[in-house]
């Protein structure tokens, strides 16, 4: 053999070698969750990625040395991954080399369809049921049975809620005064015609009314008129024209708006340019961030049937072994727990997934918030709803940002809405046949 | 026949071996996966589905459009610009060095530390340039937050940045072009004009072939300055969606890594064939 055969012998060998050695990593994820739960007798150290920042980060940290402390052969490795688009990324590349993906991480259940179905998780059914690491049956977790129910992946219990919200309306009460709204708005027509009052008593130096997230915005608008998110929802129906007309009105004459390359509209709004929106209750933090001393505001259920309930779950993956995972479990159903969750929502000013934490004295008296007093009132108002897990919701769900914006502007900007909304229809249509 | 040493595959093998595993491998990989669907946990034969999917996605076509936009307008307008600051700063200027640093400095800056910058330079409500704009009695559009400024916005951006590093090739190409040829143009009682057209740019074509070249590839791969620019979104509704944007959310964010790659194949095609109709150009150019 010569040296330039030997040499293409060696490339294709070692080639062969990594290939090999790539392929046999796709494998070790099909281990069983319903094999024997072990009790925590080794030294274990969880793996734990999250997108939480500030002072959400702060807490978790917290609340995991606390659990550090109670369990001492417990070792908790939090790992921070940016916010929820790089989190969801990172897992997504992770997937394909499951030793490198964590023992647990935050995520919405629509990030995680493909690994259920893939059985790359850990159905949590037999670690609840389980009177050492769990809670002996799902009801006494006493977990929000809404809220479990929405870290289902098709039927199966994957994930345990962690950091929930939901979309309340958020107003200055002085303002509503100074302009002469006596009635906080509790329907979408009274929202508009307060918005309109507003703008027109302040000189259009005010908005009256503005909608934070616009993916929520358009699916409970038509989870209100009797549809659900799916793929069968035509975007140039009536009830949908309905709906894009109802903010396309708002933008054109100035009484409405939606947030802009800021993001968020808490901005206008502490800055007094903006009277009231809708938005996720975890929007009063950054609220008491942004706001001057002697800044008012109040929460009030969103003025609709339903409102979304929105944030991440905590999911474990099938690669740990079965200590790590059981580890895992107890530190999950430690953050779940009455005190934590009270802990957790004082300090992020999200709500209790517990209902006993949502009911206690301790959470309702809690002065920082707005939202504690009145959750079990607005509760009682709103249903809540969350994006269906079926296949390319979550991918279409992140496009009806970009498609409302479009056409939000171009109303905004006097131009062609018409056709924006022919466009979003087609982008609507493509996201759900991906 | 003359044939290859031996001796030089051996020590040409470790690059071989990198090149062939990091660079030709993935480019097949991509090649081969812009066949398949499913998750990247779940990949299956689709046939050309994939690319079915994206000839019939409005935001594929919104993303070509606007990178090429962005390639066609940034990089000639872009050099341009640099080929006059390098010629003024080489020719006119005192103090070379400083402005030479000056210029460079945006290079060794991160670009998302600049977008952020320009992100309030360009805000419409509070933003320098409109308060400019407006001193000076002129227009001052919305840069950010509307639709129809987006790609503009990018454009100006994508000029700026591009300056720092074309300028610093070019003055070294300007240094290296033999100073006689002017002393004899001044002996013949050439311009100005004359010497810049006739002595310093046809001495400068492989040098601008090159930055062409660079920035053509670097303007269809844009991707930081958009993020950047809008703090993490494509800008408002999307406008401002790039080829790798597009390429990015579908593998990233969607989950369907065919798409992505089918989206990388067309992509490639399009450098591709851009690249070789430069090169031609630019060897017609050198020709004359």
């Amino acid at each position: 053999m010569n040296f330039s055969k030997k040499l293409a012998t060696f490339a294709v060998a070692s080639l062969a070698l990594i290939g090999t050695a790539a392929c046999s990593n796709n494998n070790n994820s099909s281990s069983s969750s319903s094999s024997k739960i072990p009790k925590v007798t080794q030294k274990t150290t969880v793996v734990f990625w999250h997108g939480m920042q500030g002072s959400q980060e702060k807490t978790l940290k917290s609340l995991a040395q606390d659990f550090e402390n109670k369990n001492p052969k417990i070792k908790i490795k939090l790992e921070q991954q940016g916010d929820y688009d790089n989190l969801q990324s990172k897992i997504t590349s992770t997937l394909q080399s499951p030793k490198n993906l964590p023992t647990i991480t935050q995520a919405y259940p629509g990030w995680l369809e493909s690994a259920a179905k893939n059985k790359m998780l850990v159905d949590l059914k037999p670690y609840i049921n389980n009177k050492d690491v769990g809670w002996g049956s799902v009801e006494a977790s006493g977990i929000k049975t809404d809220m479990l129910n929405g870290a289902q992946i098709k039927g199966t219990q994957y994930g345990i809620p962690f950091n929930k919200s939901i979309e309340v309306l958020i107003y200055n009460p002085k303002m509503l005064k100074r302009y002469g709204v006596t009635k906080v708005p509790t329907t979408m027509s009274e929202v508009k015609a307060a918005a309109q009052t507003i703008y027109e008593k302040s000189n259009h130096r005010v908005v009256g009314a503005g909608f934070d997230d616009l993916d929520n915005y358009y699916v409970l608008g038509m989870k209100n008129q009797g549809e659900d998110f799916s793929s069968k929802i035509n975007f140039t129906g009536t009830k949908s024209r309905k709906l894009l007309n109802y903010f396309i009105a708002g933008e054109k004459a100035g009484y409405f708006r939606m947030p802009g390359s800021d993001k968020y509209l808490y901005i206008p709004f502490t800055n007094e340019k903006l009277a009231m929106f809708v938005t996720s209750s975890s929007t009063e933090t950054w609220i008491k961030q942004a706001a001057k001393k002697g800044f008012n505001y109040e929460v009030a259920a969103r003025p609709s049937k339903y409102t979304m309930s929105q944030g991440t779950d905590i999911y474990m993956f099938s690669h740990a072994s079965a200590m790590q995972k059981a580890a895992a479990f107890k530190f999950m159903k430690y953050l779940s727990s009455k005190e934590s969750q009270i802990k957790w929502a004082k300090e992020t000013g999200y709500i209790p997934v517990n209902e006993a934490a949502t009911k206690s004295d301790t959470y309702k008296s809690n002065k920082d918030f707005k939202l504690p007093a009145k959750l079990e009132d607005i509760l009682n108002a709103n249903s809540l709803y969350s994006v269906p897990v079926i296949k390319d919701s979550s991918a279409t769900f992140s496009q009806l940002t970009p498609i409302m914006q479009s056409i939000l502007s171009a109303a905004q900007k006097n131009r062609n809405v018409e056709k924006a909304i022919t466009t979003g229809k087609n982008k609507f249509n493509a996201a759900w046949q991906q | 026949m003359k044939t290859n040493q031996k001796k030089a595959w051996l020590f040409l093998a470790p690059t071989i071996i990198f090149v062939t595993l990091f660079s030709i491998y993935p480019i097949l990989r991509a090649f081969g996966m812009s066949f398949q669907g499913g998750s990247l946990i779940d990949l299956h034969w689709n046939g050309f589905s994939n690319y079915q999917y994206i000839f019939n996605d409005p935001e594929f076509w919104l993303a070509i459009k606007n990178t090429v936009l962005y390639a066609v307008i940034s990089v000639p307008v872009g050099l341009a610009i640099s080929i006059m600051l390098a010629w003024i700063i080489f020719d006119k200027v005192k103090h070379k060095s400083f402005f030479e640093t000056t210029f460079f400095m945006p290079y060794v800056t991160s670009t998302i530390a600049i977008g952020i910058v320009f992100r309030y330079i360009f805000n419409g409500d509070y933003g320098m340039l409109n308060f400019l704009l407006r001193s000076l009695h002129l227009p001052a559009p919305d840069w950010i937050d509307d639709p129809a400024m987006s790609l503009t916005t990018i454009i100006i951006f994508g000029i700026w940045s591009s300056l720092a590093f074309n300028i610093v090739i070019l003055m070294g190409a300007l240094r290296n072009i033999d100073p006689n040829f002017y002393t004899i143009a001044d002996m013949y009682g050439a311009s100005g004009r004359d010497k810049f057209w006739r002595i310093t740019m046809p001495e400068l074509v492989p040098t601008i072939a090159f930055l062409l070249t660079m920035n053509v590839i670097g303007a269809f791969k844009i991707y930081t300055s958009v993020y950047a620019l809008f703090n993490g979104q494509a800008g408002v509704g999307n406008s401002g969606t790039t080829a790798v944007f597009y390429i990015y959310n579908k593998f990233q964010i969607v989950g369907t890594p065919g798409v992505a790659m089918a989206a990388t194949v067309i992509l490639f095609l399009i450098i591709l064939f851009a690249t070789f109709l430069q090169r031609k150009m630019m060897k017609k150019v050198g020709e004359n």
